[in-house]
């Protein structure tokens, strides 16, 4: 039937309030975002805090990270239509615009941080690779030394101090990027959904679950493709501090929740309407029930339970998958929840996804599998494995 | 490596840091106009650039000269505020050459939907159709002049020109009132509607006559006592086309 012949939206709502401006892409970029930061965080753990324990996941989630640091900016690129113009806000800073300062925050992460800390985590076994691989490889690996072929003890060494530095540089790099998408939406403040201090801090949090997550599946599946045990110490440490981080990031947004209840502000009655009738199933079931409590008591049980080690692997994957669905709804509820609602207060209007298109769901999937397919080339590349070896012994050759 | 020796790997990174931050300021230098930044956050020159585009269109007076009679026309009908080159596109140089040079007129069912297909963001009281209903299959121009555009009869609902109101109201607790419980229609409204102007109520006993606990009106039209309002009209509160009571 013509759309327009029944009002989709409910109650009273401004005439350029009936359509959505910020779309299924925008739900995908602070998802991505805060799984860079997420695996960022996590590499820092071992790296930093010396959590022995995370050794093998170590360099998977740096090359995560990378894989999805890659992808991040594509959504906003593809949202505005001129890619190409994105290089004008290098340009031409414009100091005052927090979106248009995005660029050099992404900048700073990629280069400075994410680019150097692989770098100097690998330069040793890139050097050697330069060494030994074959011909077309050889030459890659030439070129990734950027010339700095020196692997003495004194110079390894230095690798390291300054991987760590690199490290406890990105560590706030890591909290800015993911706290300014926050930002963005905590600063509307014409908006009673999105404007709160504490957006900042509950999207940083989130991101850290869903990056660990993540970094949780992604090395269950990829020792289960290359026929290796999973080191079960690392895993469980893994869970527990996902645990750990999925208990502080619930907990906030029950604050954030109880707060804007105690605070009853004008909104409240359109908000809760919103709530029970808009997001009742991305919010209360994906969000809350599937993607916060079923995993907080899974991972309770695995961690901390009696049980085979079969079972707590089946559990952390479920757990796993659960929280991507969960955090996807999140920022789903976040940024499509904030335009549901008539800033009259009065009313609802609809949003349905499109399957063609820019903004529709098959570009979004793909937009989702690429960093994946980026994750197969560099780990091809800079293999991260560590099946059996030591604590800092040589990866096994690639090529 | 002896101690002291800056490490091999800060030398290079700093070849590449040097290379970048230089390229930056390089790309800077060559990309960034030289006038930009004088008025404001944007290139000063474009305007000198956009001045001296050649101009497309011939303004809405430069038509009358030699068309008159559509003119004339238009200047009767609705359309009155719509220029020429908005449907006839640019036409300045047909002006220059009209022998050789002449605008389309744009004779499919495209055009007038851009205009007059139905979206709740346009303003009350314009005549909206939803196009795939509206005849579908015939252009517009066999019924309506596109010059003076009278329906061929006037329009029995309101909904022509008010299908926001109307289709909200129709999902709202007061689906079962007339237009006219409220308003005051003069017959002529529908043909002429800034000329025979629709009456809106006033004070609150337009809506007391149903909602006041001293209404005899039926049981299960909810009622409120005086104090309910004091000082503020109805309307300042509930919309009275969808107006809600029980939050
Ligand atoms: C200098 C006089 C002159 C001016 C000014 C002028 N026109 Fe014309 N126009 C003509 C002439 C002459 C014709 C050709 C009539 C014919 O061929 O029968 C014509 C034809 C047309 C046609 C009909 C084309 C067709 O396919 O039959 C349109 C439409 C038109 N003009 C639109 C405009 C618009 C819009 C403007 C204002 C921007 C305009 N004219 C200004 C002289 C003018
Ligand atoms: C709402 C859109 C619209 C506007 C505004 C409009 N026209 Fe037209 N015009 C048309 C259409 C459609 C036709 C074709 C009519 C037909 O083929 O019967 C047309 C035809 C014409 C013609 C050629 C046929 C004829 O009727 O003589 C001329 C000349 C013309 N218009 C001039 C003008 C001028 C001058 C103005 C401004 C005063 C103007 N038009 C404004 C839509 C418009
Ligand atoms: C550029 C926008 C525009 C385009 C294109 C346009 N119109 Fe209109 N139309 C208007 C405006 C403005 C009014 C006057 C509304 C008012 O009075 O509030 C109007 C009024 C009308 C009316 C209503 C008359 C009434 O009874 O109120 C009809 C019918 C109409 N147009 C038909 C057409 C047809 C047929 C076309 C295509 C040839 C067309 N319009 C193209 C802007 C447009
Ligand atoms: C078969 C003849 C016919 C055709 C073709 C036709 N209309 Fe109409 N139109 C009418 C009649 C009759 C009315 C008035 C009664 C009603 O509201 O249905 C009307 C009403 C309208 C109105 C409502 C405003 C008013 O004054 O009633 C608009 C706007 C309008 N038409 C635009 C268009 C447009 C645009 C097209 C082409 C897409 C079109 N019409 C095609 C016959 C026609
Ligand atoms: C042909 C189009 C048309 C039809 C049909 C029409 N209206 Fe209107 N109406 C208008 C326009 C245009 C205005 C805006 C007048 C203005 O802005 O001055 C308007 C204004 C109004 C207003 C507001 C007056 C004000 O002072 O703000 C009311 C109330 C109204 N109409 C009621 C109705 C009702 C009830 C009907 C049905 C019986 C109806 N109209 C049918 C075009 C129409
Ligand atoms: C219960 C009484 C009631 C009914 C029924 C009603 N109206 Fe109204 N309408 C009002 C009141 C009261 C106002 C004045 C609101 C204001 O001044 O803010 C109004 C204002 C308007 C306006 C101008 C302001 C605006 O919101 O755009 C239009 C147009 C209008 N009505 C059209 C209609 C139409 C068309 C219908 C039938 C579909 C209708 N009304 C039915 C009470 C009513
Ligand atoms: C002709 C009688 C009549 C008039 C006049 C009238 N109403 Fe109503 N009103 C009703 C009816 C009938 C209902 C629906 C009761 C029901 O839900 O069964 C209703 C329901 C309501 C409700 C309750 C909605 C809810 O959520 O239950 C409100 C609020 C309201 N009207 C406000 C107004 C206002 C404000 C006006 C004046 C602009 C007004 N009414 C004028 C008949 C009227
Ligand atoms: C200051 C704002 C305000 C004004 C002015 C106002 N109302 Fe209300 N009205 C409300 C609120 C809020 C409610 C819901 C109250 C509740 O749920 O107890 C309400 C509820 C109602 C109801 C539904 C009661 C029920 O039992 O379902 C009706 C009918 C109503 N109002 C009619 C009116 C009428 C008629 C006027 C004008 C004489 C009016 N209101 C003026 C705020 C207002």
């Amino acid at each position: 039937m013509d759309p327009s012949l029944l009002e989709p939206s409910t109650g009273y709502i401004y005439p350029n309030e009936y359509f959505l401006q910020w779309e299924l892409l925008i739900v995908l970029y602070p998802y991505i975002t805060g799984l860079v930061a997420g695996a960022f965080i996590l590499a820092s753990l071992e790296r930093v805090f010396k959590v022995k324990a995370l050794w093998p996941v170590y360099r998977l989630a740096l090359l995560s990270a990378l894989a999805f640091m890659i992808v991040a900016p594509l959504p906003l690129l593809a949202h505005l239509g001129h890619p190409e113009r994105s290089l004008e806000m290098f340009l031409t800073p414009h100091t005052t615009s927090a979106m248009a300062m995005f660029g050099f925050v992404y900048a700073w992460y990629l280069l400075v941080v994410l680019l150097l800390e692989v770098w100097f985590d690998y330069r040793r076994e890139i050097v050697i690779w330069s060494q030994e691989s074959k011909a077309p490889w050889r030459y890659v690996y030439k070129a990734l030394t950027l010339g700095a072929t020196d692997i003495s003890d004194a110079a390894i060494k230095f690798d390291d101090r300054a991987g760590r530095l690199i490290t406890i540089i990105g560590i706030p790099s890591a909290f800015l990027l993911h706290g300014y998408v926050g930002f963005i939406f905590g600063s509307v403040k014409a908006n009673p959904w999105w404007s709160s201090v504490l957006m900042p801090v509950v999207f940083l949090f989130s991101a850290i679950v869903s990056g660990m997550a993540i970094v949780m599946l992604i090395y269950m599946v990829t020792s289960w493709i290359r026929w290796k045990p999973i080191d079960m110490a690392c895993l469980n440490k893994l869970g527990e501090f996902l645990l750990y981080a999925l208990i502080v990031d619930f907990s906030l947004e029950l604050l954030d929740f109880i707060h804007r209840l105690y605070e009853s502000e004008e909104s409240i009655h359109i908000l809760s309407q919103l709530i029970t009738d808009r997001l009742f199933i991305s919010l209360v079931i994906l969000q809350v029930l599937m993607g916060a409590l079923i995993p907080i008591f899974g991972l309770v049980a695995a961690r901390f339970g009696r049980l085979p080690d079969e079972m707590r692997r089946m559990i952390y994957f479920l757990v796993g998958i659960l929280i991507q669905v969960g955090i996807f709804s999140m920022r789903w509820n976040v940024v499509v929840g904030g335009q549901m609602f008539s800033k009259s207060l009065r009313g609802l209007t609809v949003y349905k996804v499109h399957l063609f298109g820019l903004e529709g769901l098959l570009f979004t999937i793909g937009l989702l599998l690429l960093p994946v397919v980026i994750l197969y080339v560099l780990v091809k590349l800079l293999p991260p494995w560590i099946d059996g070896q030591e604590d800092g012994a040589l990866a096994a050759q690639p090529h | 490596m002896k101690t002291g020796r800056i490490p091999q790997q800060v030398v290079v990174l700093s070849v590449i840091a040097v290379v970048v931050v230089a390229g930056f300021f390089g790309m800077r230098a060559l990309f960034v106009p030289e006038s930009f930044g004088k008025y404001g956050h944007y290139r000063a020159d474009s305007v000198d650039a956009i001045r001296k585009l050649p101009i497309q269109y011939g303004g809405a007076k430069a038509c009358a000269e030699c068309h008159d009679e559509v003119a004339a026309t238009k200047s009767q009908g609705f359309h009155r505020g719509v220029s020429c080159e908005v449907c006839h596109g640019p036409a300045a140089a047909h002006i220059e050459d009209p022998g050789t040079i002449k605008p389309t007129a744009p004779r499919q069912r495209e055009l007038c939907p851009l205009c007059h297909n139905y979206s709740p963001s346009r303003p009350t009281g314009f005549p909206q159709i939803l196009t795939a209903q509206h005849n579908p299959g015939k252009p517009c121009m066999s019924c309506h002049k596109p010059h003076d555009p009278v329906p061929p009869n006037a329009p029995k609902e309101c909904s022509a020109c008010h299908r926001g109101i109307w289709s909200q109201k129709l999902v709202s607790p007061h689906a079962s009132l007339e237009c006219s419980t409220c308003h005051e229609v003069p017959k002529e409204h529908s043909v002429d509607p800034r000329g025979f102007v629709v009456s809106k109520p006033t004070g609150n006993q337009a809506c007391e006559r149903c909602h006041s606990n001293a209404a005899l009106a039926a049981s299960a039209i909810p009622q409120v006592t005086s104090e309910h309002t004091a000082r503020y009209l109805c309307w300042d509160c509930h919309y009275p086309h969808f107006p809600e009571g029980k939050k």
